[in-house]
């Protein structure tokens, strides 16, 4: 409802916790995963599907390296798997073996979730890192794959065709399952902008999300579409509405986004925003009470009427510490409430 | 592409004043890395000095393009092409430079602190360092702070370049600091920071000499500690 601009009753919640922080919040609680999220308060459910999700939870030793179904080998690094080494070595895709989409263990963990929550809860499928992500984190390494973009543009498009083609039959597959919202998740900016010129990003990505999206919405005609992308990425917003984009974020406060209410009043009326609070600075080395103005901020500048989701602007990570995790969710639960009230 | 005259850079005018050197900058704005190899040759056999195809030719493009970078004009791909055309012409120089003896600006010692694998940002800076003639030694990611220590007992260079990108990583700058302090080094080197999370701020919390945001201000920086104009 609130992704619909209606004005729910409270401001839904969705906040992310990385997994070393679940565990320390899950021996309080005693009870872990998606149950743990809800318990903490969390309107919905995340199940992440595609090449980013192989890695992002997986926990190995330091060290430890281990390949994935993509080719990608990744490193156990304090505590999470990084992408270390990729197979894509030279710009040509032809004895490139893409992962198949349609095996139907990959709806497994959906159908759990569905099962579990949907009675209660939405659920959202996320299909992280889905074009240039997955051709500069994964398939073929940051440096590479920016200079492909120009000097081995074929190339890159055959990428970006594969992956187009790989997570399209993939959202639809999770769309069949009867969820409520499905993720593109693409990081395309940085700290003050984008990563790529918005008129490249245009000419290379915009048309194929176009076809995907197109393909999500045949398949229900109501799927809510979310994008993701850290960073800046205000450029290319209104691209994302024509693109007919309903909910965005993760709104990291940075660049132009740093002016959340101005976002709000452009672009409110078309698009839902989920995200807005700051990780790098205020979760990490904030007081309590700079924490709890800070979430009333952002609830000031985002949630007026409604089409607003509560979340930092990214994983609450394990620098965080846990005074300032119970003055997030404190000052949510007293504040998030329909007509809002900062007194 | 439009190019303002900003930050001391110079203006586009001034590099079109035709010319090989204006032509070689040109190149290396535009990333088109076999001109600039040819027109680094090209300017050596009209008998400019190696040095001056390096100042007024390559690095004066690099420096162009690290101002639009800085003002999202440029984006990263760009970037990289016009750091590509530079090395295809230092390819040629390089040798010629040391053959005359020509020292590099100041020597910087740079790398990704442990526990953080972002690179892109820290590669750039490397690239414009490297256009305003710094001699780097780039230890890549994920680096220990003993390896900055080992890097700078081998190498000398007096400047020790730090970037973080996440919050979680950023008190690996200060261990880096404490480890020169602890090897009784810290008096022999300036430390710079940087990366997306670091401000001015954390950089005097933790008693680190520089802070710049982008590579281009990295650049002025470097060369502010080490006294350089
Ligand atoms: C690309 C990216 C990645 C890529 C990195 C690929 C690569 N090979 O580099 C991938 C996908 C692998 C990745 C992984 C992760 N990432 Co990341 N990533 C980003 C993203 C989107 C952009 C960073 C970037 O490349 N910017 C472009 C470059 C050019 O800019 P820059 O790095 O800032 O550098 C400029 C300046 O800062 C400066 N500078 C940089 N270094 C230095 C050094 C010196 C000495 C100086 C003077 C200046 C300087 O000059 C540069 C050029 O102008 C940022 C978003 C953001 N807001 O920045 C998140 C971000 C940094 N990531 C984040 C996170 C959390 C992660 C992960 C932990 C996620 C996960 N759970 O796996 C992992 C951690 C991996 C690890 N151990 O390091 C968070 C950090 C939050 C925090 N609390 O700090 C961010 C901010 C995203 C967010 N929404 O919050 N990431």
């Amino acid at each position: 409802m609130a992704i619909k601009h209606q004005q729910p009753d409270l401001v839904p919640l969705f906040i992310r916790y990385v997994g070393a922080v679940s565990s320390k919040l899950s021996r309080i609680h005693g009870i872990a995963g998606r149950d743990l999220e809800i318990k903490l308060g969390n309107d919905g459910v995340i199940v992440q599907i595609g090449i980013n999700a192989e890695y992002s939870h997986k926990v190995v030793p330091d060290g430890e390296r281990w390949t994935s179904e993509w080719g990608v080998t990744y490193e156990g690094m304090r505590g999470i798997s990084q992408p270390v080494d990729h197979p894509l070595k030279e710009p040509d895709v032809s004895g490139y073996i893409w992962p198949d989409p349609h095996k139907p263990e990959r709806m497994a963990e959906i159908k759990q979730a569905m099962a579990r929550y949907h009675s209660d809860y939405a659920v959202m499928v996320d299909l992280s890192c889905t074009f240039l992500e997955a051709g500069y984190a994964h398939l073929r390494g940051m440096e590479k794959f920016m200079m492909d973009l120009h000097l081995s543009r074929d190339f890159a498009c055959q990428v970006l065709d594969g992956l187009n083609t790989y997570y399209t039959a993939l959202g639809v597959h999770a769309i069949e399952q009867g969820i409520d919202i499905i993720r593109i998740g693409d990081d395309i900016a940085g700290q003050n902008g984008m990563l790529v010129p918005p008129k490249l990003w245009r000419e290379l990505v915009k048309p194929r999300m176009e076809s995907m999206i197109h393909a999500f919405r045949k398949a229900n005609p109501n799927i809510i579409v979310k994008y993701h992308s850290c960073g800046d990425f205000s450029a290319i917003i209104p691209d994302l509405i024509d693109l007919g984009v309903d909910f965005i974020g993760t709104m990291q406060p940075c660049g132009q986004q740093v002016d959340m209410a101005a976002i709000k009043a452009k672009y409110g009326d078309k698009l839902a925003f989920l995200g807005g609070l700051d990780t790098q600075q205020l979760l990490p080395n904030g007081s309590p009470e700079e924490v709890r103005e800070a979430v009333k901020d952002v609830l000031r500048s985002y949630a007026p009427g409604g089409g607003y989701v509560f979340m930092p602007g990214h994983y609450v990570n394990l620098d965080v510490p846990l005074e300032n995790v119970w003055a997030l969710l404190s000052a949510v639960h007293d504040y998030r409430r329909y007509p809002l009230n900062f007194d | 592409m439009e190019i303002s005259t900003q930050d001391g850079e110079r203006s586009m005018a001034e590099i079109m004043k035709s010319g090989t050197l204006e032509k070689l900058a040109q190149a290396v704005l535009e990333g088109a890395a076999e001109d600039a190899k040819r027109l680094t040759e090209k300017a050596l056999s009209e008998s400019l000095p190696p040095n001056t195809v390096l100042v007024e030719g390559l690095s004066a493009g690099m420096t162009v393009v690290g101002g639009l970078f800085r003002r999202n004009e440029m984006f990263i791909p760009e970037v990289l092409l016009s750091a590509r055309a530079m090395r295809f012409g230092m390819e040629v120089l390089r040798p010629l430079l040391a053959e005359t003896g020509a020292k590099p600006v100041g020597k910087v010692i740079l790398g990704t602190v442990a526990g953080d694998l972002h690179d892109i940002g820290k590669d750039i800076v490397h690239m414009m360092l490297e256009g305003a003639g710094f001699q780097v030694f780039n230890l890549g990611i994920n680096v220990e702070a003993h390896k900055f220590i080992e890097a700078f007992q081998e190498h000398k260079a007096p400047v020790i370049a730090l970037s973080a990108l996440l919050s979680t990583t950023m008190p690996q700058q200060k261990a880096v600091i404490e480890a020169f302090e602890k090897a009784g080094l810290r008096g022999e080197v300036k430390i710079l920071i940087g990366g997306a999370p670091v401000t001015q701020e954390y950089a005097d919390k933790i008693g680190a000499d520089g802070f710049a945001p982008d590579a281009a201000s990295a650049v002025l920086k470097a060369k502010e500690l080490l006294g350089i104009s």
